[in-house]
Protein backbone atom coordinates (compact mmCIF):
# COMPACT_ATOMS: atom_id res chain seq x y z
CA UNK A 1 0.00 0.00 0.00
CA UNK A 2 1.05 3.57 -0.40
CA UNK A 3 0.35 6.11 1.84
CA UNK A 4 -1.76 8.78 0.63
CA UNK A 5 0.92 11.18 1.51
CA UNK A 6 2.92 9.33 -1.07
CA UNK A 7 -0.11 9.26 -3.80
CA UNK A 8 -0.05 13.01 -3.30
CA UNK A 9 3.90 14.15 -3.94
CA UNK A 10 3.72 11.26 -6.74
CA UNK A 11 0.75 13.01 -8.54
CA UNK A 12 2.14 16.59 -7.65
CA UNK A 13 4.95 15.42 -9.57
CA UNK A 14 3.57 13.77 -12.70
CA UNK A 15 1.47 16.63 -13.06
CA UNK A 16 4.38 19.23 -12.68
CA UNK A 17 6.69 17.43 -14.80
CA UNK A 18 4.22 16.56 -17.68
CA UNK A 19 3.50 18.98 -19.65
CA UNK A 20 7.00 19.87 -20.91
CA UNK A 21 8.10 16.36 -20.79
CA UNK A 22 5.12 16.06 -23.73
CA UNK A 23 6.24 18.56 -25.44
CA UNK A 24 9.90 17.82 -25.37
CA UNK A 25 8.96 14.22 -26.44
CA UNK A 26 6.56 16.08 -29.33
CA UNK A 27 9.01 18.57 -30.66
CA UNK A 28 12.04 17.21 -30.01
CA UNK A 29 12.46 13.92 -29.03
CA UNK A 30 9.87 12.50 -31.76
CA UNK A 31 11.66 14.64 -34.78
CA UNK A 32 14.78 12.91 -33.48
CA UNK A 33 12.97 9.26 -34.12
CA UNK A 34 11.62 10.55 -37.32
CA UNK A 35 15.68 11.74 -38.44
CA UNK A 36 17.14 8.75 -37.22
CA UNK A 37 14.36 6.68 -39.47
CA UNK A 38 15.28 9.34 -42.30
CA UNK A 39 18.35 8.76 -42.05
CA UNK A 40 18.19 4.88 -42.40
CA UNK A 41 16.01 6.06 -45.31
CA UNK A 42 16.53 7.57 -49.11
CA UNK A 43 13.95 10.49 -48.49
CA UNK A 44 14.32 12.72 -51.12
CA UNK A 45 11.97 15.35 -51.64
CA UNK A 46 13.39 15.52 -55.40
CA UNK A 47 11.93 12.11 -55.65
CA UNK A 48 9.70 11.47 -52.62
CA UNK A 49 7.63 8.34 -54.27
CA UNK A 50 11.49 6.36 -54.43
CA UNK A 51 11.11 6.17 -50.78
CA UNK A 52 12.52 3.02 -49.09
CA UNK A 53 14.71 1.85 -46.20
CA UNK A 54 18.34 1.62 -47.27
CA UNK A 55 19.52 1.16 -43.56
CA UNK A 56 23.10 1.81 -43.42
CA UNK A 57 23.94 3.15 -47.00
CA UNK A 58 23.82 6.98 -46.16
CA UNK A 59 26.10 6.38 -43.29
CA UNK A 60 28.22 4.28 -45.57
CA UNK A 61 28.03 6.63 -48.31
CA UNK A 62 28.97 9.64 -45.40
CA UNK A 63 31.80 7.57 -43.85
CA UNK A 64 33.76 6.97 -47.22
CA UNK A 65 33.20 10.48 -48.78
CA UNK A 66 35.60 12.59 -48.70
CA UNK A 67 33.32 15.85 -48.67
CA UNK A 68 32.13 14.40 -45.11
CA UNK A 69 35.46 14.12 -43.22
CA UNK A 70 36.45 17.41 -45.26
CA UNK A 71 33.72 19.26 -43.01
CA UNK A 72 34.35 16.91 -40.04
CA UNK A 73 38.11 18.64 -40.35
CA UNK A 74 36.75 22.21 -40.55
CA UNK A 75 33.96 21.69 -37.85
CA UNK A 76 36.59 20.46 -35.67
CA UNK A 77 39.68 23.13 -36.20
CA UNK A 78 36.66 26.10 -35.82
CA UNK A 79 35.43 24.29 -32.72
CA UNK A 80 38.36 23.89 -31.12
CA UNK A 81 40.34 27.38 -32.50
CA UNK A 82 37.08 28.93 -31.51
CA UNK A 83 36.70 28.08 -28.15
CA UNK A 84 40.44 28.00 -26.94
CA UNK A 85 40.41 31.94 -28.41
CA UNK A 86 37.87 32.83 -26.26
CA UNK A 87 38.96 30.78 -22.82
CA UNK A 88 42.00 32.58 -22.94
CA UNK A 89 40.91 35.44 -23.90
CA UNK A 90 37.47 35.91 -21.37
CA UNK A 91 39.80 35.00 -18.82
CA UNK A 92 42.12 37.26 -19.08
CA UNK A 93 39.98 40.35 -19.48
CA UNK A 94 37.73 38.85 -16.86
CA UNK A 95 41.01 38.90 -14.44
CA UNK A 96 41.82 42.53 -15.55
CA UNK A 97 38.40 43.63 -14.98
CA UNK A 98 38.60 42.00 -11.69
CA UNK A 99 41.11 44.76 -9.90
CA UNK A 100 39.85 47.51 -12.15
CA UNK A 101 38.00 50.05 -10.21
CA UNK A 102 37.09 52.67 -12.50
CA UNK A 103 34.00 52.60 -14.87
CA UNK A 104 33.41 48.90 -14.15
CA UNK A 105 29.55 49.39 -15.11
CA UNK A 106 30.09 51.28 -18.50
CA UNK A 107 32.63 48.38 -19.19
CA UNK A 108 30.33 45.48 -18.59
CA UNK A 109 27.49 47.13 -20.42
CA UNK A 110 30.10 47.01 -23.53
CA UNK A 111 31.11 43.43 -23.05
CA UNK A 112 27.48 42.26 -22.97
CA UNK A 113 26.46 43.91 -26.24
CA UNK A 114 27.96 41.47 -28.69
CA UNK A 115 26.23 38.28 -26.52
CA UNK A 116 22.84 39.91 -26.83
CA UNK A 117 22.79 41.80 -30.37
CA UNK A 118 21.47 39.99 -33.07
CA UNK A 119 23.68 37.79 -34.76
CA UNK A 120 22.60 38.05 -37.97
CA UNK A 121 22.55 41.90 -37.86
CA UNK A 122 26.41 41.78 -36.59
CA UNK A 123 27.99 39.09 -38.89
CA UNK A 124 26.09 41.42 -41.57
CA UNK A 125 27.97 44.30 -40.10
CA UNK A 126 30.94 42.15 -40.50
CA UNK A 127 30.74 41.43 -43.81
CA UNK A 128 30.55 45.20 -44.96
CA UNK A 129 33.52 45.90 -42.83
CA UNK A 130 35.90 42.80 -44.41
CA UNK A 131 34.94 43.62 -47.97
CA UNK A 132 38.40 43.26 -49.48
CA UNK A 133 38.41 46.65 -51.73
CA UNK A 134 35.72 48.85 -49.70
CA UNK A 135 35.53 47.17 -46.18
CA UNK A 136 37.22 49.11 -43.48
CA UNK A 137 39.41 46.95 -42.00
CA UNK A 138 41.64 46.81 -45.28
CA UNK A 139 41.99 50.41 -45.13
CA UNK A 140 43.04 50.13 -41.20
CA UNK A 141 45.56 47.44 -42.47
CA UNK A 142 46.76 49.47 -45.15
CA UNK A 143 47.22 52.35 -42.53
CA UNK A 144 49.74 50.55 -40.29
CA UNK A 145 51.59 49.50 -43.80
CA UNK A 146 50.66 45.60 -43.96
CA UNK A 147 49.43 44.44 -47.01
CA UNK A 148 45.70 44.11 -47.61
CA UNK A 149 44.01 40.50 -46.92
CA UNK A 150 40.87 39.00 -48.77
CA UNK A 151 39.31 37.91 -45.32
CA UNK A 152 36.71 35.52 -46.87
CA UNK A 153 37.90 34.66 -50.04
CA UNK A 154 41.24 32.45 -49.31
CA UNK A 155 40.57 28.96 -47.85
CA UNK A 156 43.22 29.24 -44.65
CA UNK A 157 41.98 33.07 -43.99
CA UNK A 158 38.49 32.54 -44.11
CA UNK A 159 38.28 30.11 -41.18
CA UNK A 160 40.58 32.27 -39.07
CA UNK A 161 37.85 35.49 -40.04
CA UNK A 162 35.07 32.78 -38.92
CA UNK A 163 36.85 31.88 -35.78
CA UNK A 164 37.58 35.68 -34.59
CA UNK A 165 33.79 36.72 -35.40
CA UNK A 166 33.03 34.08 -33.30
CA UNK A 167 35.29 35.19 -30.88
CA UNK A 168 34.06 38.71 -30.87
CA UNK A 169 30.09 37.16 -30.39
CA UNK A 170 30.98 34.92 -27.65
CA UNK A 171 34.19 35.73 -25.80
CA UNK A 172 32.22 37.45 -23.58
CA UNK A 173 30.31 34.63 -22.58
CA UNK A 174 33.59 33.27 -20.87
CA UNK A 175 34.33 36.62 -19.90
CA UNK A 176 31.04 37.01 -17.68
CA UNK A 177 31.00 33.51 -15.92
CA UNK A 178 34.32 33.73 -15.15
CA UNK A 179 33.87 37.48 -13.68
CA UNK A 180 31.26 35.67 -11.61
CA UNK A 181 33.58 32.75 -10.78
CA UNK A 182 36.02 35.48 -9.55
CA UNK A 183 33.44 37.75 -7.47
CA UNK A 184 32.33 35.01 -5.43
CA UNK A 185 35.95 33.92 -4.71
CA UNK A 186 37.49 34.57 -1.64
CA UNK A 187 40.77 36.71 -1.89
CA UNK A 188 42.45 35.38 0.96
CA UNK A 189 44.73 32.62 -0.68
CA UNK A 190 45.94 35.50 -3.29
CA UNK A 191 46.66 37.91 -0.67
CA UNK A 192 48.19 35.64 1.43
CA UNK A 193 50.87 34.39 -1.64
CA UNK A 194 51.20 38.14 -2.50
CA UNK A 195 52.17 38.32 1.50
CA UNK A 196 54.63 35.96 0.54
CA UNK A 197 56.28 37.61 -2.45
CA UNK A 198 55.08 35.89 -5.40
CA UNK A 199 54.26 37.86 -8.46
CA UNK A 200 50.88 38.64 -10.27
CA UNK A 201 51.07 35.97 -12.81
CA UNK A 202 52.28 33.14 -10.58
CA UNK A 203 49.28 33.95 -8.52
CA UNK A 204 47.01 34.44 -11.10
CA UNK A 205 47.80 30.85 -12.27
CA UNK A 206 48.73 28.97 -9.25
CA UNK A 207 45.75 30.08 -6.99
CA UNK A 208 43.40 32.11 -9.05
CA UNK A 209 42.85 29.64 -11.95
CA UNK A 210 42.52 26.57 -10.04
CA UNK A 211 39.69 27.94 -8.04
CA UNK A 212 37.85 29.10 -11.50
CA UNK A 213 38.08 25.64 -13.07
CA UNK A 214 33.93 24.55 -11.77
CA UNK A 215 33.06 27.84 -13.61
CA UNK A 216 35.27 27.32 -17.08
CA UNK A 217 34.30 23.72 -17.18
CA UNK A 218 30.67 24.31 -17.77
CA UNK A 219 31.39 27.44 -19.55
CA UNK A 220 33.27 25.37 -22.03
CA UNK A 221 31.01 22.66 -22.41
CA UNK A 222 28.61 24.41 -23.39
CA UNK A 223 30.46 27.10 -25.62
CA UNK A 224 31.67 23.58 -27.73
CA UNK A 225 28.26 22.69 -27.68
CA UNK A 226 27.81 25.81 -29.50
CA UNK A 227 30.39 26.40 -31.38
CA UNK A 228 29.86 23.11 -33.04
CA UNK A 229 26.94 23.79 -34.43
CA UNK A 230 27.29 26.78 -35.56
CA UNK A 231 25.08 28.45 -38.24
CA UNK A 232 24.44 32.14 -38.42
CA UNK A 233 28.22 33.30 -38.89
CA UNK A 234 29.59 31.08 -41.28
CA UNK A 235 26.15 31.24 -43.39
CA UNK A 236 25.91 34.60 -43.73
CA UNK A 237 29.64 35.46 -43.63
CA UNK A 238 30.75 32.49 -46.38
CA UNK A 239 27.96 30.15 -46.75
CA UNK A 240 31.04 27.69 -46.35
CA UNK A 241 33.06 29.05 -49.35
CA UNK A 242 35.20 29.65 -50.64
CA UNK A 243 35.02 26.49 -52.33
CA UNK A 244 34.19 24.02 -49.25
CA UNK A 245 37.02 25.42 -47.05
CA UNK A 246 34.22 26.56 -44.18
CA UNK A 247 31.65 23.98 -44.66
CA UNK A 248 30.75 23.17 -41.55
CA UNK A 249 29.24 19.57 -40.19
CA UNK A 250 25.99 21.83 -39.83
CA UNK A 251 26.35 23.88 -43.24
CA UNK A 252 26.71 20.47 -45.07
CA UNK A 253 24.13 18.82 -43.27
CA UNK A 254 21.68 21.91 -44.16
CA UNK A 255 22.63 22.10 -48.06
CA UNK A 256 22.16 18.57 -48.24
CA UNK A 257 18.63 18.47 -46.22
CA UNK A 258 17.34 21.74 -47.86
CA UNK A 259 18.95 22.64 -50.63
CA UNK A 260 19.35 19.75 -52.52
CA UNK A 261 16.54 17.95 -50.23
CA UNK A 262 17.96 14.89 -49.85
CA UNK A 263 16.83 14.21 -46.26
CA UNK A 264 17.40 11.40 -45.44
CA UNK A 265 21.28 11.61 -46.17
CA UNK A 266 21.25 15.14 -44.23
CA UNK A 267 19.67 13.01 -41.42
CA UNK A 268 22.61 10.65 -41.05
CA UNK A 269 24.88 13.81 -41.00
CA UNK A 270 22.84 14.92 -38.24
CA UNK A 271 22.75 11.51 -35.89
CA UNK A 272 26.48 11.69 -36.47
CA UNK A 273 26.87 15.23 -35.39
CA UNK A 274 24.26 14.14 -32.11
CA UNK A 275 26.32 10.75 -31.32
CA UNK A 276 29.41 13.17 -31.18
CA UNK A 277 28.04 15.53 -28.93
CA UNK A 278 27.01 13.75 -26.41
CA UNK A 279 29.51 11.31 -26.09
CA UNK A 280 32.26 14.59 -25.50
CA UNK A 281 29.35 16.62 -23.22
CA UNK A 282 28.34 13.53 -21.21
CA UNK A 283 32.00 12.95 -20.53
CA UNK A 284 32.27 16.20 -19.56
CA UNK A 285 29.00 16.65 -17.46
CA UNK A 286 29.14 13.58 -15.21
CA UNK A 287 32.34 14.75 -14.13
CA UNK A 288 31.42 17.99 -13.29
CA UNK A 289 28.38 16.77 -11.21
CA UNK A 290 26.04 19.31 -11.73
CA UNK A 291 22.91 16.88 -11.89
CA UNK A 292 21.85 15.82 -8.42
CA UNK A 293 19.80 18.54 -6.68
CA UNK A 294 21.71 19.78 -3.91
CA UNK A 295 18.96 20.42 -1.31
CA UNK A 296 15.94 18.16 -1.06
CA UNK A 297 11.83 18.48 -0.47
CA UNK B 1 48.28 45.74 -1.59
CA UNK B 2 47.95 44.25 1.72
CA UNK B 3 51.86 44.17 2.21
CA UNK B 4 52.44 47.98 0.97
CA UNK B 5 49.86 49.22 3.12
CA UNK B 6 51.24 47.18 5.82
CA UNK B 7 54.61 48.64 5.33
CA UNK B 8 55.81 45.09 4.59
CA UNK B 9 57.37 42.50 6.22
CA UNK B 10 59.75 41.71 3.17
CA UNK B 11 61.04 43.94 0.76
CA UNK B 12 58.54 43.17 -2.51
CA UNK B 13 59.58 40.93 -5.17
CA UNK B 14 61.29 42.51 -8.65
CA UNK B 15 58.41 41.21 -10.61
CA UNK B 16 55.71 42.93 -8.05
CA UNK B 17 57.27 46.24 -8.20
CA UNK B 18 57.35 46.03 -11.87
CA UNK B 19 53.69 44.66 -12.06
CA UNK B 20 52.45 46.86 -9.70
CA UNK B 21 54.05 49.83 -11.55
CA UNK B 22 52.43 48.72 -14.66
CA UNK B 23 49.40 47.60 -13.99
CA UNK B 24 46.64 50.14 -13.73
CA UNK B 25 47.10 51.84 -16.96
CA UNK B 26 48.15 48.25 -18.98
CA UNK B 27 44.93 47.09 -17.17
CA UNK B 28 43.11 49.81 -18.43
CA UNK B 29 44.41 50.03 -21.60
CA UNK B 30 43.76 46.29 -22.10
CA UNK B 31 39.86 46.90 -20.86
CA UNK B 32 38.97 49.70 -22.99
CA UNK B 33 40.76 48.08 -26.15
CA UNK B 34 38.41 44.92 -25.65
CA UNK B 35 35.81 47.43 -25.04
CA UNK B 36 36.70 49.05 -28.59
CA UNK B 37 36.67 45.79 -30.27
CA UNK B 38 33.17 45.13 -28.87
CA UNK B 39 31.95 48.42 -29.66
CA UNK B 40 33.41 48.76 -33.29
CA UNK B 41 31.48 46.52 -35.55
CA UNK B 42 28.14 48.51 -33.75
CA UNK B 43 29.98 51.97 -34.15
CA UNK B 44 30.71 51.18 -37.61
CA UNK B 45 26.71 50.03 -38.91
CA UNK B 46 25.60 53.38 -37.16
CA UNK B 47 28.02 55.56 -39.27
CA UNK B 48 26.80 53.36 -42.42
CA UNK B 49 23.07 54.34 -41.87
CA UNK B 50 23.94 58.05 -41.40
CA UNK B 51 26.17 58.21 -44.69
CA UNK B 52 25.20 59.00 -48.25
CA UNK B 53 26.01 56.51 -50.77
CA UNK B 54 29.40 58.67 -51.92
CA UNK B 55 30.33 58.66 -48.90
CA UNK B 56 29.52 54.73 -47.85
CA UNK B 57 31.35 53.38 -51.06
CA UNK B 58 34.34 55.71 -51.46
CA UNK B 59 37.80 53.71 -51.05
CA UNK B 60 38.82 55.75 -48.08
CA UNK B 61 36.52 55.13 -45.52
CA UNK B 62 35.03 58.15 -44.32
CA UNK B 63 35.39 58.56 -40.24
CA UNK B 64 34.25 62.25 -40.76
CA UNK B 65 31.12 62.89 -43.05
CA UNK B 66 27.81 64.56 -43.17
CA UNK B 67 24.98 62.92 -41.36
CA UNK B 68 21.82 62.34 -43.14
CA UNK B 69 18.57 60.52 -41.78
CA UNK B 70 17.50 59.68 -45.70
CA UNK B 71 18.18 56.11 -45.31
CA UNK B 72 15.89 55.63 -42.25
CA UNK B 73 13.22 58.10 -43.73
CA UNK B 74 12.91 55.65 -46.84
CA UNK B 75 13.07 52.44 -44.33
CA UNK B 76 10.67 53.67 -42.83
CA UNK B 77 7.99 54.61 -45.28
CA UNK B 78 8.53 51.20 -47.13
CA UNK B 79 6.50 49.62 -44.32
CA UNK B 80 8.02 46.40 -44.52
CA UNK B 81 10.41 47.09 -41.32
CA UNK B 82 6.89 47.10 -39.57
CA UNK B 83 5.67 43.53 -40.33
CA UNK B 84 9.17 41.83 -39.44
CA UNK B 85 8.40 43.91 -35.94
CA UNK B 86 5.29 42.64 -35.38
CA UNK B 87 5.86 39.31 -36.48
CA UNK B 88 9.25 38.46 -34.23
CA UNK B 89 7.01 40.24 -31.42
CA UNK B 90 4.20 37.99 -31.91
CA UNK B 91 7.15 34.82 -31.94
CA UNK B 92 9.03 36.44 -29.15
CA UNK B 93 6.46 36.77 -26.58
CA UNK B 94 4.70 33.56 -27.45
CA UNK B 95 7.90 31.68 -27.11
CA UNK B 96 7.98 33.36 -23.59
CA UNK B 97 5.04 32.80 -22.76
CA UNK B 98 5.18 29.35 -23.39
CA UNK B 99 8.48 28.04 -22.23
CA UNK B 100 8.25 29.78 -19.26
CA UNK B 101 4.24 27.94 -18.17
CA UNK B 102 6.23 24.36 -19.24
CA UNK B 103 9.69 25.40 -17.99
CA UNK B 104 9.02 26.48 -14.69
CA UNK B 105 7.37 23.29 -13.25
CA UNK B 106 9.95 21.52 -14.13
CA UNK B 107 12.61 23.32 -13.00
CA UNK B 108 10.79 23.42 -9.37
CA UNK B 109 10.66 19.27 -9.18
CA UNK B 110 14.60 19.09 -10.47
CA UNK B 111 15.71 21.21 -8.41
CA UNK B 112 13.68 20.51 -4.91
CA UNK B 113 11.87 16.90 -5.51
CA UNK B 114 14.77 13.95 -5.49
CA UNK B 115 13.11 10.55 -7.25
CA UNK B 116 14.10 8.09 -9.31
CA UNK B 117 15.82 9.09 -12.14
CA UNK B 118 15.95 12.83 -11.53
CA UNK B 119 19.59 13.14 -12.85
CA UNK B 120 18.76 11.44 -16.06
CA UNK B 121 15.94 13.51 -16.56
CA UNK B 122 17.60 16.63 -16.32
CA UNK B 123 20.82 15.57 -18.31
CA UNK B 124 17.79 14.50 -21.29
CA UNK B 125 16.47 17.90 -21.54
CA UNK B 126 19.87 19.15 -21.81
CA UNK B 127 20.83 16.49 -24.93
CA UNK B 128 17.67 18.60 -26.29
CA UNK B 129 19.89 21.23 -26.60
CA UNK B 130 22.82 19.14 -27.89
CA UNK B 131 20.87 18.20 -30.91
CA UNK B 132 22.32 19.42 -34.37
CA UNK B 133 19.37 22.14 -35.68
CA UNK B 134 19.42 19.82 -38.63
CA UNK B 135 17.94 17.04 -36.94
CA UNK B 136 15.28 18.76 -35.70
CA UNK B 137 14.59 20.82 -38.65
CA UNK B 138 13.77 18.26 -41.17
CA UNK B 139 11.33 16.66 -39.42
CA UNK B 140 9.95 20.24 -38.48
CA UNK B 141 9.84 20.95 -41.96
CA UNK B 142 8.11 17.69 -43.57
CA UNK B 143 5.63 17.66 -40.97
CA UNK B 144 4.67 21.38 -41.17
CA UNK B 145 4.24 21.32 -44.61
CA UNK B 146 1.82 18.41 -44.25
CA UNK B 147 -0.01 19.72 -41.48
CA UNK B 148 -0.13 23.69 -42.39
CA UNK B 149 2.05 24.65 -39.64
CA UNK B 150 4.26 26.04 -41.77
CA UNK B 151 4.86 30.03 -42.64
CA UNK B 152 2.50 30.09 -39.58
CA UNK B 153 2.92 32.54 -36.02
CA UNK B 154 1.92 29.11 -34.12
CA UNK B 155 4.14 26.91 -36.02
CA UNK B 156 7.59 29.23 -35.03
CA UNK B 157 6.37 29.83 -31.46
CA UNK B 158 6.58 25.64 -30.83
CA UNK B 159 9.46 25.17 -32.86
CA UNK B 160 11.34 28.13 -30.86
CA UNK B 161 10.06 26.61 -27.37
CA UNK B 162 11.29 23.09 -28.45
CA UNK B 163 14.66 25.06 -28.66
CA UNK B 164 14.80 27.04 -25.55
CA UNK B 165 13.06 24.89 -22.91
CA UNK B 166 16.05 23.35 -22.02
CA UNK B 167 17.77 26.87 -21.11
CA UNK B 168 14.62 27.71 -19.36
CA UNK B 169 14.63 24.09 -17.31
CA UNK B 170 18.58 24.80 -16.28
CA UNK B 171 18.64 28.25 -15.76
CA UNK B 172 15.22 28.12 -13.24
CA UNK B 173 16.72 25.24 -11.73
CA UNK B 174 19.54 27.11 -10.02
CA UNK B 175 17.40 30.17 -9.46
CA UNK B 176 15.07 27.51 -7.13
CA UNK B 177 18.32 25.60 -5.69
CA UNK B 178 20.00 29.06 -4.72
CA UNK B 179 16.56 29.96 -2.51
CA UNK B 180 16.21 28.74 0.69
CA UNK B 181 14.37 25.68 1.64
CA UNK B 182 12.98 25.78 5.19
CA UNK B 183 9.57 28.55 3.80
CA UNK B 184 8.04 25.43 1.67
CA UNK B 185 9.28 22.44 4.38
CA UNK B 186 7.74 24.44 6.77
CA UNK B 187 4.64 25.32 4.89
CA UNK B 188 4.68 20.84 4.24
CA UNK B 189 4.45 20.61 8.03
CA UNK B 190 1.45 22.70 8.46
CA UNK B 191 -0.40 20.57 6.00
CA UNK B 192 0.01 22.80 2.50
CA UNK B 193 0.08 20.65 -0.55
CA UNK B 194 3.09 20.36 -2.91
CA UNK B 195 1.23 22.52 -5.20
CA UNK B 196 0.29 25.57 -2.63
CA UNK B 197 3.42 25.27 -1.37
CA UNK B 198 5.20 26.04 -4.71
CA UNK B 199 2.32 27.99 -5.99
CA UNK B 200 2.06 30.60 -2.50
CA UNK B 201 5.60 29.91 -1.05
CA UNK B 202 8.30 29.46 -3.63
CA UNK B 203 7.02 31.00 -6.95
CA UNK B 204 6.88 34.69 -5.25
CA UNK B 205 9.84 34.46 -4.25
CA UNK B 206 11.54 33.27 -6.84
CA UNK B 207 10.01 36.19 -9.46
CA UNK B 208 13.08 38.12 -9.70
CA UNK B 209 14.77 34.35 -11.57
CA UNK B 210 11.42 34.03 -13.26
CA UNK B 211 11.77 37.66 -14.94
CA UNK B 212 15.27 37.31 -15.61
CA UNK B 213 14.74 33.94 -17.72
CA UNK B 214 11.88 35.66 -19.05
CA UNK B 215 13.93 38.32 -20.88
CA UNK B 216 16.32 35.58 -22.14
CA UNK B 217 14.21 33.63 -23.55
CA UNK B 218 12.16 36.54 -25.12
CA UNK B 219 15.38 37.68 -26.90
CA UNK B 220 16.97 34.33 -27.44
CA UNK B 221 13.67 34.05 -29.75
CA UNK B 222 14.12 37.68 -31.15
CA UNK B 223 17.73 36.80 -32.44
CA UNK B 224 16.81 33.15 -33.72
CA UNK B 225 17.57 32.93 -37.33
CA UNK B 226 17.49 29.01 -38.83
CA UNK B 227 14.17 27.65 -37.84
CA UNK B 228 12.51 30.47 -38.20
CA UNK B 229 13.90 30.97 -42.12
CA UNK B 230 13.35 27.54 -43.13
CA UNK B 231 9.96 27.40 -41.35
CA UNK B 232 8.39 30.35 -42.62
CA UNK B 233 8.11 32.13 -45.92
CA UNK B 234 5.79 35.32 -45.91
CA UNK B 235 6.13 35.59 -42.27
CA UNK B 236 9.26 36.87 -42.05
CA UNK B 237 10.44 37.31 -38.34
CA UNK B 238 13.30 40.28 -37.82
CA UNK B 239 17.06 38.32 -38.31
CA UNK B 240 15.33 36.58 -41.87
CA UNK B 241 14.38 40.19 -42.94
CA UNK B 242 17.21 41.57 -42.55
CA UNK B 243 19.00 38.40 -43.91
CA UNK B 244 16.84 38.40 -46.94
CA UNK B 245 17.77 42.13 -47.14
CA UNK B 246 21.06 41.83 -47.54
CA UNK B 247 20.49 38.54 -50.00
CA UNK B 248 18.78 40.85 -52.48
CA UNK B 249 23.05 41.95 -53.51
CA UNK B 250 21.70 45.27 -54.89
CA UNK B 251 24.32 47.65 -52.69
CA UNK B 252 22.24 50.33 -51.18
CA UNK B 253 24.37 50.21 -47.93
CA UNK B 254 23.16 53.42 -46.64
CA UNK B 255 19.63 51.85 -46.25
CA UNK B 256 20.49 48.16 -45.55
CA UNK B 257 22.51 49.76 -42.97
CA UNK B 258 19.55 51.87 -41.51
CA UNK B 259 17.21 48.80 -41.92
CA UNK B 260 19.67 47.00 -39.64
CA UNK B 261 19.99 49.77 -36.71
CA UNK B 262 16.04 49.95 -36.71
CA UNK B 263 15.93 46.34 -35.93
CA UNK B 264 18.74 46.40 -33.35
CA UNK B 265 17.13 49.31 -31.19
CA UNK B 266 14.66 47.33 -29.42
CA UNK B 267 17.37 44.92 -28.20
CA UNK B 268 19.94 47.62 -27.46
CA UNK B 269 17.26 49.11 -25.25
CA UNK B 270 16.44 45.83 -23.74
CA UNK B 271 20.02 45.21 -22.64
CA UNK B 272 20.27 48.98 -21.27
CA UNK B 273 17.51 48.28 -18.73
CA UNK B 274 17.77 44.84 -18.26
CA UNK B 275 21.51 44.19 -18.16
CA UNK B 276 21.35 42.70 -14.70
CA UNK B 277 18.69 40.00 -15.03
CA UNK B 278 20.89 39.20 -18.84
CA UNK B 279 23.96 38.89 -17.39
CA UNK B 280 22.57 36.34 -14.81
CA UNK B 281 20.50 34.74 -18.03
CA UNK B 282 23.31 34.69 -20.52
CA UNK B 283 25.74 33.31 -18.26
CA UNK B 284 23.56 30.29 -17.02
CA UNK B 285 23.40 31.31 -13.33
CA UNK B 286 26.60 31.84 -12.94
CA UNK B 287 26.39 35.30 -11.71
CA UNK B 288 24.01 36.05 -8.88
Amino acid sequence: MISPARRDRRRFLVLMLAPATVLLLGLTLVPFLVSLAFSFSNLSLVTPDDFAYIWFDNFDRLFRSPEFWNAMRVTVIFTIAAVAVELVLGVGIAALLHYETRAVPALRLIYLLPLAITPVAAVFTFRIMLNPSLGVLNYLVKQVGLPPQDWLGTPGMALMTLVAVDAWQWTPFILLIAAGGLAAMDDEPQEAAQMDGAGPIAIFFHHTLPMLYPYLAVAVVFRSIDAFKTFDIIFVLTGGGPGIATRTLNLLAYKQGLEFLEMGYAAAIAIVMLVATIIFSQAFLRRINMFRPKAAL
Amino acid sequence: MSNAEQGGLKPPSRSTRIGRMLQPWIRRLALWLFALWCLFPIYWLLTMSLKRQVDAISRKPKFIFQPIWDNYLNVLASGEVWLFFQNSLIVALGTTALSLLLGVPTAYVLARYRFAGNADFGFWILTTRMTPPVAMLIPFFVVYIRSGLFDSHLGLILAHTAITLSIVVWLMKGFFEDLPLELEEAALMDGATHFQAFRQICLPVALPGIAAVAILTFLFSWNEFLFSLVLADRIQTVPVGLYNFVGYQQIRWGELTASAVIMLLPVLLFVFIFQRQLVRGLTLGAIK
